[in-house]
């Protein structure tokens, strides 16, 4: 089985998010008259996806598809998200905005945080918001897409989406069946192996039907019933560093005005996401159960809603890592069967689109040279540590007191590469961007500067700036965000008027 | 107590080329400072080795711009001529001549990379020459060449240049602008918050040391300058010869000549500078920074030495000590240092380990085993054309896949999704492509009179 030429047949286990993802990407794989694509899933089995929010590279993703974004936003209920606000997280009462886009323009060379806290140093304490044009609008609750002149404040302004995942699942189903993938519905009986290489040889359903493929993708879930139960790849355990292990989730109904961000409360043992939606809002708590009883968690997501529940609370278990071979033999795992983060910088279907794309890019032959495995593997890893550390900041960088979850949280020990990145922010502010990691300057500087993590001093090219230039253009950037977000329109109004979907 | 207060003052050891580069940059970034440069005597081995002409690469002068060294002065006070890339002889198996240009070469189509496209139509049985699809390197066969005019929305925009500088006209040049700005000239070194060594192979605070003899064969250099009447090519050219290789960089009026060989595979050469590549553990130690020569001694054949003095002392000047508590700042350089590092050595071995250069040094080359990370590179790409990209390339992902092409390295297998387009769709691409460019370096003037009148 382990022959050559191109790959004849891939096998998508599993629709859901995952799923559907890979397979409207893949699709494109069919042109070369060879390759066919086929999807079995089950509509007995439940998917996980609930109100999921994104970051902006999954405007990429949707280019790459040929979607238009306005009729996507309104089949998934969708709508626009200027960044994270992230509530009680460094101490109870207090709120900061992790911004999607750039904080400021650099001067002169010179970081544009840099500058930020030579301003400070000199005793002028402007709010690091007033420069994020996202966190300006985001505040106002409005929203606009920017436009293609640089010249513009508005250039400033990144975005991403919140949406509902069964409808963004069922969108792309539409998609890839039009372009050529099969959709099996069944129930996966069996995975059966090539008794000499372990290879996936076929998925066995409980119908006696037997799919066989050259490639296989595990899109099943927690269960990894490919990559996990047949092939036998280890799980390396996150939770010492991210130890919420469960989460309850439940919709509630739409509250006005619609807020253009996600929202993350921290609470006495984990916290709670808001996703506002068209048609609802999705919520959930994450939490540690070594510190909160299930009970006491649904009861406290319930106690926070701003609106009347619609469902049951319906509830997750999870452990938080990774994958060690996400590749192993013919077989590439993606979403939750490849690992787990907590959706606390809304990463999960990022994850699955990465893994995609590198699928793509590293696209096997029928023989499966080990070159192509070993890349996906190694750029897995790397990209998942980096997502990790940036997620552990956020627990680690804490002041809450009196709360034994937070206080084990801010006393544990964290990965070297994570300490070393927050003593040199520590020093004088000083951020390095690795390997082409996801999370920009901005992003470590606004939960940096938001957990309260405060450099001791700033860098010394920033005390070669004119003090009074600094402060007039500052002040000048400052006055056009503002101007600039006081102009858009509400985000109801703009969705309203671009991609309203359909009243459910 | 003293650990809290300013850095106010700083000290650099060697008055080459590194040196001077140091003082200017840092006394350009941070007027206040005190700074002092050590005169050394001898020739100029600041970058490792002694050269006649060094190579500024695009992002180099981007670099300097941004510090203040513009183009036009740099062409002018160093005698440079404009680079669009590298033509190699003697580096293939099968004789042919190659050209490694600056800059993207092709475009994608859709998602798919133009190398992946290339690589489709190579094993579909199409002759494709990468160079035919870079605008540098058809401007460099044309004679042609003009910087791309702010707004250009041609083909033209993505012409990519270097400089080729007089290492020693670069050098006065750097010196007098940094004396204008008060650094002083000391006999010796002066005592100094920071020390910078800038005094190459030989530096008195030579530390622990990794040798790399093992891997880079070639021990001695011979440089040299010579005039020529001749105009100059607008590229460097580089060719393998039995015990090492040799260089030729153009400059206005002369060429700069590099000798590189084993002195065991050449009995009977002249004489020439003996040259030990390694590198040291730790760039930055306690007060002291080494850049350039100093901290690492890579073999010269990619030309990078200024490049990587340059991102030393760039590197130097962004994590400058906001206190002489120095030890945060210390680690993050020598983190980012030896990510550079490694990414040059593993630059510069592929170029010299996986080639058809014929003589017996090079049989040896090709015998050894390569390193875990560059034999991984070499691995991956001729697997199936992917680039692996770390923090600290001296090559980008076009820069690597010109020296893989050059050097005849062929992936084995394509990118899937270039394979599932149909080969005249490809084509009609590369058509297109070549059009454009073609008719871009039609409009551009003959060299020849665009150098004469810059370095007027």
């Amino acid at each position: 089985m382990m022959g050559a030429g191109p790959i004849r047949k891939v096998v998508i286990a599993g629709g859901g998010t995952a799923g559907w993802m890979a397979a409207a990407a893949l699709a494109r794989l069919t042109g070369n008259g060879v390759t066919e694509v086929v999807l079995v899933e089950s509509e007995e089995i439940g998917t996980v996806g609930v109100g999921e929010a994104t970051i902006p590279p999954i405007r990429t993703f949707n280019a790459m598809l040929g979607i238009d974004e306005n009729e996507f936003v309104a089949a998934t209920q969708g709508s626009f998200k200027l960044g994270i606000e992230f509530a009680g997280w460094r101490r109870e009462g207090e709120a900061y905005l992790h911004p999607f886009g750039a904080y400021g323009a650099d001067i002169d060379g010179v970081k544009f945080h840099q500058v930020w806290l030579a301003m400070r140093a000199a005793g002028l304490p402007l709010p690091l918001d007033d420069f994020s044009l996202c966190t300006t609008a985001a505040r106002l609750h409005r929203f606009q897409r920017p436009d293609g002149n640089p010249a513009s404040p508005l250039s400033q302004l990144a975005y991403a989406f919140h949406f509902d995942a069964g409808l963004y699942a069922a969108f792309l189903r539409r998609h890839a069946e039009a372009r050529g993938v099969v959709r099996q519905e069944g129930k996966i009986a069996e995975v059966r192996l090539d008794g000499e290489s372990g290879f996936i040889r076929a998925l066995a359903l409980e119908d006696g039907r037997v799919i066989e493929g050259d490639l296989f993708i595990d899109c099943t879930g927690f269960r990894a019933l490919l990559i996990g139960e047949a092939l036998g790849s280890a799980y390396e355990d996150w939770s010492h560093w991210l130890p919420c292990d469960r989460a309850v989730a439940v919709p509630s109904t739409r509250t006005a005005p619609l807020l253009p961000y996600t929202r993350s409360t921290a609470r006495r043992a984990g916290w709670q996401w808001r996703i506002p939606l068209q048609h609802r809002t999705g919520n959930g708590m994450v939490y540690c159960s070594r510190h909160i009883s299930d009970d006491e968690a649904a009861a406290t997501l319930l106690a926070n809603l701003d609106g009347e529940a619609t469902a049951d609370p319906r509830p997750l278990r999870f452990t938080t890592g990774i994958r060690k071979e996400p590749w192993r033999k013919n077989c590439v795992a993606l979403g939750l069967a490849s690992g787990f983060m907590e959706p606390l910088e809304s990463t999960s279907i990022h994850l699955i689109q990465i893994g995609i794309s590198k699928l793509l890019a590293l696209f096997p032959d029928a023989s499966f040279p080990a070159h192509e495995r070993d890349e996906y593997n190694r750029l897995t890893a790397l990209q998942w540590a980096q997502i990790r550390d940036f997620l552990i900041l956020h627990y680690k960088q804490t002041e809450r007191a009196g709360e034994p979850f937070w206080e084990e949280c801010a006393g544990m020990p964290i990965p070297e590469s994570l300490a070393r990145k927050m003593a040199l922010f520590r020093a004088a502010g000083r951020l390095f961007r690795y390997e082409d990691e996801l999370f920009t300057d901005a992003s470590w500087t606004a939960v940096m500067i938001g957990q309260g993590l405060m450099p001791e001093r700033h860098d010394p090219l920033a005390d070669t700036l004119d003090p009074r230039e600094v402060r007039d253009l500052a002040m000048r950037m400052a006055d056009a965000f503002r101007r600039t977000a006081r102009a858009m329109p509400t985000h109801a109004d703009y969705i309203a008027r671009h991609c309203a979907g359909r009243t459910m | 107590m003293s650990g809290d207060a300013a850095v106010t003052s700083v000290a650099i050891a060697g008055s080459g080329l590194a040196g001077w580069l140091a003082a200017s940059l840092v006394a350009r970034a941070l007027p206040d400072l005190a700074i002092t440069v050590t005169e050394t005597p001898g020739p100029d081995r600041s970058l490792g080795v002694t050269t006649a002409a060094e190579i500024l690469l695009p992002d180099d002068l981007l670099m300097l711009g941004e510090a203040g060294w513009n183009g036009p002065d740099l062409l002018r006070e160093c005698r440079a001529g404009f680079l669009l890339g590298t033509a190699l002889t003697g580096w293939r198996a099968d004789g042919a001549a190659a050209f490694m240009p600056f800059g993207e070469i092709g475009a994608p189509l859709g998602p798919v990379p133009f190398h992946q496209l290339v690589s489709t139509q190579r094993r579909r049985g199409e002759a494709v020459n990468l160079a035919n699809y870079s605008i540098g390197a058809l401007a460099a066969q044309a004679g042609r060449f003009a910087p791309p005019p702010p707004g250009d929305e041609t083909a033209h925009s993505a012409l990519a240049f270097g400089l080729c500088v007089d290492t020693q006209r670069m050098a006065a040049m750097l010196r007098e602008d940094a004396l204008e700005r008060g650094v002083q000239l000391t006999g010796a070194l002066s005592d100094a918050d920071l020390v910078i060594d800038a005094s190459g192979p030989d530096s008195r605070f030579a530390g622990a040391r990794e040798d790399w003899s093992a891997w880079f064969p070639f021990d001695r250099v011979a440089s040299a300058r010579r005039s020529s009447e001749a105009p100059p090519p607008p590229y460097v050219h580089c060719d393998a010869h039995a015990a090492g290789w040799q260089s030729f960089a153009p400059l206005a009026d002369g060429v700069g000549e590099l000798f590189v060989f084993a002195s065991a595979d050449a009995p009977g050469a002249p004489p020439a500078e003996p040259f030990a590549p390694g590198c040291e553990v730790a760039a930055w130690t306690d007060n002291v920074v080494r850049i350039a020569g100093a901290a690492a001694q890579h073999d010269p054949v990619s030309g990078l030495q200024l490049h990587i003095a340059l991102a030393d002392v760039l590197r130097l000047i962004a994590l400058f000590p906001a206190t002489r508590e120095l030890a945060a700042e210390a680690a993050e350089y020598n983190r980012q240092w030896r990510e550079q590092t490694d990414c040059a050595f593993d630059a510069a071995l592929l170029r010299l380990a996986r080639t058809g250069a014929r003589g017996a040094v090079w049989d040896r080359l090709r015998a050894s085993p390569l390193p875990e990370r560059a034999g991984y590179r070499h691995d991956l790409y001729a697997a199936n054309g992917r680039i692996v990209l770390h923090d600290g390339e001296v090559l980008d992902e076009a820069g690597w896949i010109a020296q893989f092409d050059a050097l005849g390295v062929q992936p084995r297998k394509g990118d899937a999704l270039a394979d599932a387009l149909p080969s005249e769709r490809i084509a009609a691409h590369f058509a297109a492509i070549r059009q454009a460019m073609i008719a871009a370096v039609g409009r551009m003037p003959p060299y020849q009179a665009l150098l004469a009148q810059a370095v007027a």
